[in-house]
């Protein structure tokens, strides 16, 4: 993959910071010092179960999935993660306890990323960055809840539809099986109602 | 003419055969490989099921059979190459092709001069797909499998691990020499399954000259 240009990927970080939860200059100094640039190729598995999360990422390129796996081997696509956006498995980031799910990048993908001890640490000396933190955590529990409205409530069409919606880009970057996971429904299925959609 | 483009096929083939660093040669397939992935993400996965099965003309190849061919060959090599890497060994810095490996990489490589290959008739796709659909998914997921087989690669012996070819057990291909095949084998049919999709009217150009797919 090309060189993802870093300056500018602190720059889109301080932006998303300062949109959730502005910090003062010593906090925001603290806290940019901590991360470093990472880059990897599509399929990447950057979190397993069973490891603690290592870090929190800030996405800066791709396109990346939390997912389960159950003893059946039956997957489970919980959440998408796109630029600019925190990343990585955050209720192990958050409990400090072994990670329950994978994060792995669907497409080439560059990163910041910030090691879990370093934030932790930050958490306690900064009362502003332990804030922020909570309100972005606030800001994804409620897209994970209105995610769950949207699946126990809407059709299948209804919530390939309000995808199209919000991310038309996703059918031309994710192998569709991904998307079909992630809205519930098999691949097959996802395949004949996009066609019913679109064409 | 001809004798030119043989004396550059045999140079080039003799070429290949210098001892390389393998750390370079993985990451330029994986980078070709993300690139066909990216054209299967962008195009293929997106078109309707009959145009997936339309052919360009008749007797030739839809985008559907194109992938069904290279699905093929995938369901052979993918498993045995995991297979191999699994095993675990040494690893080797440098991969040198055998002369036979270079010559059917260089066979396959699309571009100018490109001749007509014969196609096993275990290869050779149905002349409209069931499931046209199906294909390209399992296209995207062998591509998918294929890019996290050469960073697994990083750690192997590229010389050391031979892998049978499709046409008999008894012809084993260095692990090197099995990849660059696989990946201008996966290029020429991307391809084509481009031109397909492009028009339904002009046919490949090929020339006439038959070769075999290893």
């Amino acid at each position: 993959m090309s060189e993802y240009n870093y300056p500018q990927a602190f720059e889109k970080l301080r932006q998303l910071v300062a949109g959730i939860h502005p910090l003062p200059d010593d906090a925001w100094q603290a806290l940019a010092a901590g991360w470093q640039p990472f880059s990897c190729g599509r399929k990447t598995c950057l979190t397993r179960p069973g490891e603690p999360e290592r870090f929190l990422y800030f996405v800066c390129e791709g396109i990346q999935r939390v997912f389960h796996i159950d003893e059946h081997l039956r997957e489970a696509t919980l959440v998408f993660m796109y630029p600019p956006s925190f990343g990585g498995v955050l209720d192990s980031i958050l409990l400090q306890s072994p990670a329950t799910y994978y994060y792995e990048t669907f497409t080439p993908s560059a990163f910041l990323r910030l090691p879990v001890p370093l934030l932790h640490a930050l958490m306690e000396q900064h009362p502003h960055i332990s804030t922020l933190v909570r309100k972005g955590l606030a800001h994804t529990f409620s897209g994970v809840l209105h995610r769950l409205a949207e699946l126990q409530t809407c059709s299948a069409e209804e919530r390939l539809r309000a995808l199209l919606q919000r991310s038309p880009h996703i059918l031309q970057l994710v192998p569709h099986k991904y998307l079909a996971n992630y809205l519930g429904m098999d691949a097959t299925n996802f395949s004949k109602l996009l066609n019913q959609v679109r064409f | 003419m001809v004798c030119a483009a043989a004396t550059s096929f045999v140079a080039q083939t003799l070429n290949m055969r210098t001892p390389q660093p393998a750390l370079p040669l993985l990451k330029s397939l994986e980078e070709r490989t993300e690139q066909q992935l990216q054209t299967a993400l962008r195009v293929f996965q997106n078109l309707a099921p009959a145009a997936l099965n339309s052919a360009p003309a008749p007797g030739r190849w839809s985008v559907a059979a194109c992938l069904w061919h290279l699905n093929s060959y995938g369901d052979h090599y993918y498993p045995r190459i995991a297979a191999a890497l699994k095993k675990g060994g040494p690893q080797a810095t440098h991969f040198t092709s055998t002369w036979l490996g270079a010559y059917f990489t260089k066979m396959m490589e699309p571009g100018p001069g490109m001749k007509k290959i014969k196609t096993f008739k275990s290869h050779e796709p149905p002349l409209s797909a069931n499931d046209p659909v199906a294909d390209v998914h399992e296209f995207i997921r062998q591509l998918e499998w294929l890019l996290v087989l050469l960073r697994e690669a990083r750690e192997a012996d590229l010389n050391r691990i031979r892998i049978p070819i499709t046409l008999t057990t008894l012809i084993r291909l260095r692990l090197g020499d099995v990849f660059q095949f696989i990946v201008a084998h996966n290029e020429r049919h991307v391809q084509q399954a481009l031109r397909a999709c492009a028009t339904h009217h002009a046919g490949d150009v090929l020339s006439t000259t038959v070769n075999v797919v290893p």
